[in-house]
């Protein structure tokens, strides 16, 4: 096991006992699960929907979610935060699939024109928004899988969790996506701030 | 850290981890006023639980009452000699035998107070 993995495990432990504070009425633990927790979902939910009004609503709801399952939870039985985003992921494939084509790009906003001044260009503003950009051009699962990978940070197990598929097909949907955003980055790299 | 020269995606990725967005105030507040709503919910039968608990004594109460009743179907099942085998007799639907309990259950003389 990573050390990586060591320290999500434990704050996974301290997320269930959390939970289990939080079922006996503790108005501390209600505090703390939503300042660990809360950021996360939102964070997840903002990559893989690319607008604000619709990752805050995916956010409330599956936190809504996560207090309503709080009595009947079960510590060893599933990880509090596995448990939590495959509960996002859901709701934001909900969303995506009642979307009309083309409207997410429309509310996210614009990418930094590459044409424009290269100071600005280098800005990690730019960059995050370019990022952004590229990520919501993927198709739906690839976009859910690389947040899950490269930005959140899980084991590929993990996100096979998640997204109820397997390991194999998680390797495949990352690398996959992986490459598409390289090349839609890599007409941007000097305009990014990459010398080669 | 991560090259960005080197592998410019791992360095996006990297920033990107580093600079999550930030919630909102206001869905915090909102989450917290669902977490503490709902907290009111779950306490609701709990509390209910709690003083059933405490009224019957909590868990000296509990063995008490588990003793009793165990006591009393032992009885039932296999009652002293000085008292009628009742549920033998009703069991087996001795009648005659029945009524030859009747004059001990009547032995408190309770009968004839009530004339």
């Amino acid at each position: 096991m990573s050390f990586d993995d060591s320290i999500r495990d434990t704050e996974d432990d301290v997320n269930a006992a959390l939970l289990l504070r939080y079922a006996t009425g503790d108005a501390a633990a209600a505090r703390l699960l939503v300042t660990r927790l809360t950021p996360r979902v939102f964070g997840h939910a903002m990559r893989v929907l690319g607008d604000g009004g619709e990752a805050e609503d995916v956010s409330q709801e599956a936190m809504m979610r996560l207090w309503r399952v709080a009595p009947d939870w079960r510590s060893g039985e599933a990880k509090v935060s596995t448990w939590l985003y495959r509960v996002v992921a859901n709701l934001c494939i909900d969303r995506l699939r009642k979307r009309k084509p083309g409207m997410a790009l429309d509310e996210v906003a614009e990418p930094a024109d590459p044409t424009e001044g290269v100071e600005a260009q280098m800005q990690q503003s730019a960059r995050r928004d370019a990022l952004q950009a590229a990520l919501d051009d993927l198709p739906d699962r690839q976009r859910q899988a690389v947040v899950l990978r490269h930005i959140d940070g899980l084991a590929n197990p993990e996100i096979a969790a998640i997204l109820g598929i397997g390991v194999e097909a998680v390797e495949s949907l990352t690398a996959r996506g992986k490459r598409a955003l390289e090349k839609a980055l890599g007409d941007q790299r000097e305009a990014l701030g990459y010398t080669t | 850290m991560t090259n960005p020269d080197a592998d410019p995606m791992e360095a996006l990725f990297a920033e990107a981890r580093a600079n999550p967005p930030d919630p909102p105030d206001e869905l915090m507040a909102r989450v917290l006023a669902d977490a503490r709503a709902q907290q009111s919910v779950i306490a609701a039968p709990q509390r209910s639980w709690r003083l059933l608990w405490r009224g019957i004594g909590g868990l000296p109460g509990l063995s008490g009452l588990a003793a009793a009743t165990v006591v009393g179907f032992w009885i039932g099942v296999a009652p002293p000699e000085a008292l009628p085998d009742l549920a033998g007799q009703m069991i087996s639907g001795d009648e005659a035998a029945l009524l030859q309990s009747a004059p001990e259950l009547t032995a408190f003389g309770w009968d004839i107070e009530e004339g």
